[in-house]
């Protein structure tokens, strides 16, 4: 059968055997998948270091049903500064299982490989902050087709730019009016404001949020992300345990 | 399908649970070993002396016979530490010969993707073995994948407060190697760690 190359970024690695591993990747063109790389604890010919969490790798792939075959890896980038932070490498982290979570197998989305390097790329030149998760999470949502109506009310349909006392809908999925909802949580216009602008500008960095903004927009974004998976996310009980 | 008995078929099944042995090396070794009974007999009660005598060191957690082990109690540098993911990973420092202090095992490294958090480490206890006053240095020798640099940093930040020195080993291009081949993270460690001739 046919090796083709991909550009992939290694989503997840589970030893298997003595000397093989399993890898989950995300690749441009094929989208996510699983591949055996045999004997890759011990051959660093074929795999050098490359097959290690959040790496962007150029792959050898005999692709397969269910288990395709890695037959060699050559790095494109490991991201060294990601791995000199203990919260850029938990934050790296999170965005590949969320991409792993919410991705089935085999379906191609460019812009969601962009998204994912973009980020990584960020993280690795500047420095942590809070913000870039929000902004990555926001248009993973948006990519994906689970985006969030941020800009009428998921009640009486009215518009929220031009309302008060806006509320968190309790399902999590949406935002609700001042006579819609007299509980639940309460969020900003600035917030959702910003949240808008991060689904329309394409670049990290350029949105912001305040620190009472950042709480707010965990709080939507962390609910509508919950609305798609299936079991809780290990990378982020992690962040929590080591706090970053 | 061949049928073999009860206790072949049992023998076959625990051969197969090590790393590395499918069907094939598991009937090969049965074989091997029901060729020369001797060799049975001995390897049978060498397996039933490891499971009664070996045990973790209370101090370190590396594997021993002996409580605390002997690299925990014969005359070496106490005043040093050095952290290691595995008990394997004592014997390629002590190949080296180049450190005589005292040992840590962590017993696994940190992982965010597998739910690894230090409460499944050795860390609290890592910690008692430093409060204690007579540590002046930590040299941490995880593995230099992302989750034993994810370990390092987490141990850092938890040892740096106390005034301990904090030293990572030092990562560099593999002895014998041509610099042509070396991948460029592993060159960019070496050139940022580059050190004075
Ligand atoms: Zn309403
Ligand atoms: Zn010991």
């Amino acid at each position: 059968m046919q090796s083709i190359e991909l550009d992939a970024v290694v989503l997840g690695v589970m030893d298997y055997g003595e000397a093989d591993k399993i890898v989950t990747l995300f690749a441009l063109e094929q989208g996510k998948l699983k591949g055996l790389a045999r004997n890759a604890k011990k051959s660093r010919k074929r795999f050098g270091g490359a097959l290690e969490p959040f790496a962007r790798l150029r792959l050898q792939v005999t692709l397969k049903d269910g288990l395709s075959t890695l037959n060699g890896a050559d790095v494109i980038n490991v991201f060294p500064h990601i791995r000199t932070e203990l919260g850029k490498i938990s934050h790296a982290a999170y965005a590949c299982e969320l991409v792993e979570q919410l991705v089935a197998e085999g379906e191609t989305n460019t812009r969601l490989f962009r998204l994912l390097t973009a980020y990584l790329e960020h993280l690795d030149r500047v420095p942590q902050d809070a913000s870039d998760r929000r902004f990555f999470e926001a248009n993973l949502l948006k990519v994906l087709g689970y985006q969030p109506e941020l800009a009428r009310c998921a009640c009486c349909d009215g518009e929220l730019a031009a309302m008060q006392q806006l509320r968190l809908a309790p399902s999590g999925t949406g935002i609700l009016c001042g006579s819609c909802a007299r509980t639940g949580r309460p969020v900003s216009s600035d917030t959702i404001s910003l949240l808008i602008r991060s689904l329309s500008t394409g670049r990290f960095g350029l949105v912001r949020f305040p620190p009472e903004g950042l709480a707010e927009a965990g709080a939507i974004l962390d609910a509508a992300i919950a609305c798609h998976l299936t079991r809780p996310l290990k990378s982020l009980a992690f962040m929590e345990q080591v706090s970053c | 399908m061949i049928h073999f008995s009860r206790s072949l078929t049992r023998l076959l099944g625990e051969l197969k649970k090590l790393p590395g042995v499918g069907d094939k090396t598991a009937l090969r070794l049965a074989f091997h070993l029901l060729k020369s009974p001797d060799n049975l007999s001995a390897l049978a009660e060498s397996l039933l002396e490891v499971k009664a005598g070996v045990r973790f060191c209370s101090i370190c957690f590396s594997i021993t016979e002996a409580d605390p082990c002997h690299l925990c109690s014969t005359e070496r540098d106490s005043t040093t530490i050095c952290v290691v993911e595995e008990p394997q990973d004592i014997l390629a420092m002590e190949r080296s010969r180049a450190f005589n202090g005292r040992y840590h095992v962590l017993h696994g490294a940190l992982s965010p993707l597998n739910g690894i958090t230090p409460s499944d480490l050795k860390i609290a206890e890592l910690m008692q073995r430093l409060e204690k006053g007579s540590i002046r240095e930590v040299l941490l020798a995880t593995n230099f994948t992302v989750e034993g640099e994810a370990t390092a940093l987490y141990l850092t930040r938890l040892i740096k407060p106390l005034s301990i020195r904090v030293t990572r080993l030092a990562h560099g291009i593999p002895l014998g190697s041509d610099l042509e081949f070396v991948d460029a993270a592993t060159v960019q460690r070496a050139v940022e760690g580059r050190s004075e001739l």
